[in-house]
């Protein structure tokens, strides 16, 4: 087997708890903040974008060494395995801010707001149904060729969000955020099941065992069909203001201080769901069929039936079993749902010289040290991260903050984040799987996160 | 002191971002090529079950042959004619009848004209013990081209005279069964 890094699509562990980045508080709602407010750069203010593979990087098939091209992608094929995916996320911010509504140091209401549009894809690899077309079903006799593999969902969508971060007292700040759904266009293959095998036939040579349970639930796909691209582009338009298939959800989340030094914090992402009901099209093939080749009967010796009549029988069976049922029944599909959670220990205040004090300029902490856990529900498993960071404020307008994260799959994922503030302008950047930058190609992820803000600062900060 | 850490933050900036500027190395990708596939397909094809009376007529004497014409849409499809490359029939005969056969496959195409042929001799079994006989005909340059052009499969099973060999009776003893599947061997470039 190859090299494996992992996706971390969705995981923003260098955002998350990078108090000097707005956008922090919408993986945590509850997170500190430590600015009076800030207005997103419309169309700026988060631009988010991973893309990521398993089981193989692009160097595995077009580095240049000489080998078969085609003998190389028979290779990936094979080593990888249906556990292997493929993902696609992205995020922009089209506008946010947040204020302040209550400026006591001690007990502060933050709202913020605003409106993002998000880009989902993720597959496994349906690795049977990739034998089957590299080898077919000769020397794969007794081979269950699993269809359930088959696991595709993609969407794009807008969500429009409002949250509540209230700090109770110096060691609890809690937050909520309400969000509404409205989904531009949706497909999702995924509860699939059933089964293609060859097996030993009892009358003739071989059995053919058809077992097809698969469905494809699409919303929002007509626009593909609409002949004049400005009138799809028109409702398309439309639905990413609240004209699409409407959903509710909210994320929940804290931020503990049981020591000045210490933070425990957790987040609960997209508890919620997407009601789809227009412009619904599902696919459903649903059959079963043992097939054992053609009888040939001799009509003058048994009866009138010839094998034509018999052909038309076998061809009704297959026409039928391979009958797509199409429906516009609504259905419900849960967000997934997302676990951030964090606990840190913070160090080294600044002193002044002079006075051999801390320096009242900046009172605040200007190192912190600790793990950070990431959890995502994905159709057939639990994707995790787990995560060292360090932060480190270098003056009031540079922090960073390096990451170096763990999951199934690699052990040297190393990203780093920058937060810089030129007056009230701030601007981040945040990239992970730094150390595969040096050759992108062997990189099976790569991830960029970045902003512009406009913040208003805390008088003392 | 100060201005040292100072310094040495700066420096690992600088290191930590000139290590961000990413190259690609050693790849080509003009190597893209189309990826052909070339799949080998098993599929069930025709089977026949037959007794001593098939091959009696109503007044229980022998009939010279009989036959069976079959329709085989599946060979005219667009997707047989792209990506077919080869084909293998292959054939089981058991034979526990005391009898010789000939057993002959015609493929014909929509118009009745006649594309591709072949026939199986099948041995009588004087003692009745099933006798295997296979045959695999292989269908590649014209006569694949023969095979796409079929759309119907006449069978017909002929009765042979041997020296060991007896009259069937309605109370012959044993049966004739043919088994046979389709090895397609198939290529697409995507």
């Amino acid at each position: 087997m190859g090299v494996f890094v992992s996706l971390h699509a969705q995981n923003k562990q260098l955002l998350y708890g990078f108090k000097d980045v707005p956008q922090q508080i919408l993986l945590n709602p509850g997170a500190q903040v430590d600015h009076r407010g800030y207005i997103g750069v419309p169309l700026l203010s988060h631009i988010h974008f991973n893309a990521g593979i398993t089981g193989f990087s692009a160097f595995d098939v077009f580095a240049d060494d000489g080998k078969d091209f085609s003998q190389k992608i028979r290779d990936v094929v094979y080593n990888m395995d249906a556990k292997d995916f493929f993902g696609f996320n992205q995020q922009l911010d089209i506008f946010s801010a947040g204020l302040t509504l209550k400026t006591s140091l001690e007990e502060m209401l933050f709202i913020s707001f605003g409106m993002y549009q998000e880009s989902d894809v993720f597959s496994y690899f349906p690795k049977d149904l990739a034998v089957l077309a590299y080898e077919g079903n000769h020397n794969n006799l007794n081979r269950r060729f699993d269809l359930g593999q088959l696991n595709v969902s993609a969407e794009v969508l807008s969500v429009f969000h409002l949250g509540i971060n209230k700090k109770i007292n110096s060691k609890w700040t809690v937050g909520v955020r309400g969000k509404i759904y409205s989904s531009i266009a949706q497909a999702s293959s995924t509860e699939n099941n059933g089964s293609f095998r060859t097996v030993q036939g009892a009358d003739n040579s071989l059995n053919h065992i058809f077992d097809l349970d698969i469905k494809l639930q699409t919303s929002g796909l007509s626009f593909l069909e609409e002949p004049n691209a400005n009138e799809g582009l028109a409702v398309l338009k439309k639905r990413l203001l609240f004209g699409g298939n409407l959903g509710v959800g909210i994320d929940l989340g804290f931020t503990h201080h049981p020591a000045p030094e210490w933070t425990i914090d957790a987040s609960l992402q997209d508890i919620g769901f997407i009601n789809y009901s227009k412009d619904v099209k599902n696919y459903a093939l649903d059959g079963y069929l043992e097939y054992d080749g053609i009888q040939a009967l001799f009509p003058e010796a048994v009866t009138d039936q010839t094998a034509q009549d018999y052909w038309d029988e076998v061809s009704t069976v297959f026409d039928e079993l391979f009958e797509i049922d199409s429906t516009t029944t609504a259905y419900t599909k849960w967000r997934p749902i997302k676990l951030n959670s964090s606990i840190s220990y913070n160090f080294g205040r600044k002193t002044d010289k002079e006075c051999n004090c801390l320096d009242k300029s900046d009172p605040t902490f200007q190192n912190r040290v600790g793990a950070h856990l990431f959890a995502m529900k994905r159709p057939n498993h639990l994707q995790w991260a787990l995560s060292a960071f360090y932060y480190r404020k270098f003056f009031k307008g540079l922090q960073l903050k390096t990451t170096y994260t763990v999951d199934a799959y690699s052990f040297k994922n190393v990203g780093l984040g920058m937060s810089a503030v030129l007056g009230p302008v701030q601007f981040y950047i945040m990239a992970d799987n730094l150390l595969d930058y040096q050759n992108l190609a062997k990189s099976q992820s790569v991830s960029l996160q970045l902003g512009f803000n406009y913040i208003f600062k805390n008088n003392d900060n | 002191m100060k201005k040292c850490s100072f310094l040495k933050k700066y420096l690992t900036l600088i290191i930590v971002l000139g290590a961000c500027v990413s190259c690609i190395k050693d790849t080509d990708f003009d190597q893209a090529t189309p990826i052909t596939l070339t799949p080998i397909m098993e599929v069930n094809f025709v089977e026949v079950q037959e007794t001593s009376t098939s091959f009696l007529d109503a007044s229980g004497t022998e009939k010279p042959f009989i036959s069976d014409l079959i329709v085989l849409e599946v060979l005219s499809s667009d997707f047989i004619h792209d990506h077919l490359t080869k084909a293998e029939l292959v054939f089981e005969v058991t034979n526990s009848l005391n009898k010789a056969f000939q057993i002959k496959m015609d493929f014909y195409d929509p118009a009745d004209m006649l594309q591709h042929s072949f026939s199986i001799d099948i041995d009588n079994s004087p003692s009745h013990i099933p006798l295997v006989t296979e045959h695999t005909e292989v269908f590649e340059a014209m006569s694949l081209q023969a095979l796409k052009a079929s759309f119907k499969l006449g069978i017909t099973i002929t009765l042979v005279s041997s020296a060991t060999g007896s009259v069937l009776t309605p109370d012959s003893e044993g049966n004739l069964a043919l088994i046979s599947k389709g090895i397609l061997y198939l290529e697409y470039t995507q």
